[in-house]
């Protein structure tokens, strides 16, 4: 209950004390949104120039984005501060975090509020509730379920893969630099349906980099194409548990980075 | 023990890739790295007692905080074994948080974009300090490091200085019965050094602290310390109180005496030798391990001579160090 009630009081006193820099805030929250720009550009060309995309009606094609953009506003806001953290490695502020009674991973997610989060949460909400519109679906209270869950699973399987390159920056803090690869290569190819890339890069991204179960399985599954994959329908469907073993599975590689952790300047 | 430090056999490695010189030395180690393991400490064994201030002292790269980092739980050793408070830190890392508290002078702990006392009151969250300890102590800290003035401003906006004693004190708002130093003066104005120092006198005087202090400051250590730890190449060189290091490595006195007749015969005492003579002004220095004292030397002159001027310079604790780190060379025994 105390780590709790620490954790909110540090979370509003972050966010308190962004807010009194008014234009830092504000410039914030807007490269937050401007980050998404291609996920935009790529939903309006679909919606205005395609019927579809890889089999798919473009109004389903839309959940892929919504879903995906979602989950990466929900990782951002509550576990992104995995990314980048190399920086604070090399400070020596993981040294500092080693010293207080506190898990250091909670530490490093209270260390500063996500401003930018607001900014992706903000076009990923418009673009979700832009997809649900188009939607032909029913959206009963079982699929409703289904994609909150998804939804769930993708930020924890985003924080996974985002956490898994923080653990190795804990040896090698250069490694830092592959979380902007790893972002670059998250926001260009998780807004399409995997099944109209090479199969070699989709496999990669099924079995290599999981981004497939983030958005790709998981809108398969709720419009229906969940047999059409090329991976079981029962795998696709778990993707939200695959979503939670993967992070369970990089807490513990952070665990065991930082038991190996070798500090900064001697 | 409740506030004892305990070291025996502390080692730490690290394993590092042998630089090669040039471009192609550089290619070479890209293909085919040769691997070196680095002893940044060995074998170090020490006690510093409840209520003890020690400096671990030694030249850069020593291992002094290696050592510290072993002790706080940041770094697990390579062999050998720790208590602190009667916890091995490095097994225990929250539990042994909650019995320290540390400063490193390059670092904060406090969080850089909240005023200091929001950053203070999370501490007390963290630890679980009860709300009228929490402000009495405090009160404590502010009487002597003056903190009032400037604890309602963001860390980020402090002076090194402002910063530092605000880190003194969010590392003891727990009551800490033992304290880690790593530098915790460096880059200080003068003023603000004996603040802290004052500081610290009165947390090991008064709150019986136990505290392991580590500085290139031999003022600092002069005012503070009893007794050093002297660390160099990772070994440890020499354990003991600040007499006996002056009396090991501190005879480089000078006694400078102006003599009544230029054209004496000058035979120095024993134990004493003449490092100069230029008309009646002679400069006498120790020789050998038996050298007196300097002031037996300066009695010593007075009596064998006429003089009609005398002087002495007598090392200070820098110069003594400074010899220390020199005889204690790569593998020095331990004294």
């Amino acid at each position: 209950m105390n780590a709790v009630k620490i954790a909110w009081r540090v979370t509003r006193l972050n966010f308190r004390s962004q807010l009194e820099y008014r234009t830092e805030f504000l410039l914030m929250v807007a490269i937050g949104a401007i980050w998404q720009v291609s996920v935009i550009v790529f939903a309006t060309v679909l919606l205005t120039r395609f019927t579809g995309m890889g089999g798919w009606d473009s109004s389903d094609v839309l959940l892929i984005p919504a879903t995906r953009m979602l989950a990466h506003g929900l990782f951002v806001l509550v576990l992104g501060r995995m990314h980048g953290i190399g920086r604070f490695i090399q400070e020596g502020q993981i040294d500092v975090y080693l010293l207080r009674p506190m898990p250091v991973h909670r530490q490093v997610q209270l260390q500063y509020f996500p401003t930018n989060a607001i900014g992706d949460l903000t076009v990923a909400t418009g673009l979700m509730a832009g997809a649900l519109s188009r939607s032909h679906l029913d959206w009963n209270a079982g699929r409703v379920t289904y994609l909150v869950v998804c939804l769930v699973g993708g930020m924890l399987l985003e924080a996974a893969l985002f956490t898994a390159v923080a653990s190795a920056s804990l040896r090698f803090p250069t490694a830092d630099y592959w979380s902007r690869w790893l972002e670059e290569l998250l926001g260009t190819f998780g807004s399409y349906p995997l099944n109209v890339l090479p199969k070699a890069v989709g496999g990669f991204l099924t079995f290599g980099i999981p981004l497939a179960f983030v958005a790709y399985f998981p809108a398969a599954v709720l419009t229906g194409h969940g047999h059409d994959t090329g991976v079981p329908y029962w795998l696709a469907a778990a993707s939200p548990l695959i979503g939670v073993l993967a992070y369970l599975a990089s807490r513990l590689l952070w665990r065991w980075s930082l038991n190996h952790y070798t500090g900064v300047n001697g | 023990m409740i506030g004892s430090i305990e070291v025996r056999s502390l080692s730490r490695s690290f394993h590092t890739t042998v630089r090669r010189p040039g471009f192609t030395g550089a290619l070479r180690s890209l293909v085919n790295p040769e691997r070196a393991v680095k002893h940044a400490v060995s074998d170090i064994s020490f006690d510093v007692a409840p209520g003890e201030l020690l400096a671990l002292l030694g030249p850069n790269g020593a291992g002094k905080s290696t050592t510290i980092k072993m002790l706080t739980g940041i770094l697990t050793p390579t062999s050998g074994e720790a208590r602190v408070a009667g916890v091995v830190p490095y097994e225990d890392r929250e539990r042994n948080a909650r019995n320290i508290g540390a400063v490193f002078g390059q670092r904060t702990q406090l969080w850089w974009d909240l005023p200091v006392r929001e950053s203070f009151a999370i501490l007390r969250d963290i630890y679980e300090v009860p709300g009228a300890e929490h402000a009495a102590r405090l009160k404590e800290f502010d009487d002597i490091l003056e903190l009032s003035s400037f604890w309602d401003t963001r860390v980020r906006h402090l002076s090194l200085g402002q910063r530092v004693r605000c880190d003194l004190a969010a590392a003891l708002l727990h009551d800490p019965p033992v304290v880690f130093l790593d530098e915790p003066t460096i880059g200080m104005d003068v003023v603000v050094k004996e603040q802290v120092r004052e500081f610290l006198r009165h947390q090991v005087e008064q709150r019986g602290r136990t505290v392991l202090l580590t500085t290139h400051d031999m003022t600092e250590v002069e005012r503070l310390a009893e007794r050093v730890v002297l660390v160099n190449h990772g070994r440890l060189v020499l354990d003991g109180t600040l007499d006996e290091i002056r009396r090991k490595y501190g005879s480089t006195w000078q006694v400078r005496a102006t003599l009544a007749d230029a054209h004496t015969d000058v035979v120095p005492p024993p134990g004493i030798t003449l490092l100069r003579q230029e008309g009646p002004q002679v400069v006498f220095g120790p020789d050998g391990p038996d050298a007196p004292t300097v002031h037996q030397a300066l009695k010593a002159v007075i009596e064998r001579y006429e003089v009609t001027g005398i002087a002495i310079d007598e090392a200070d604790l820098e110069d003594v160090m400074r010899a220390a780190y020199v005889h204690a060379g790569p593998g020095a025994e331990g004294a």
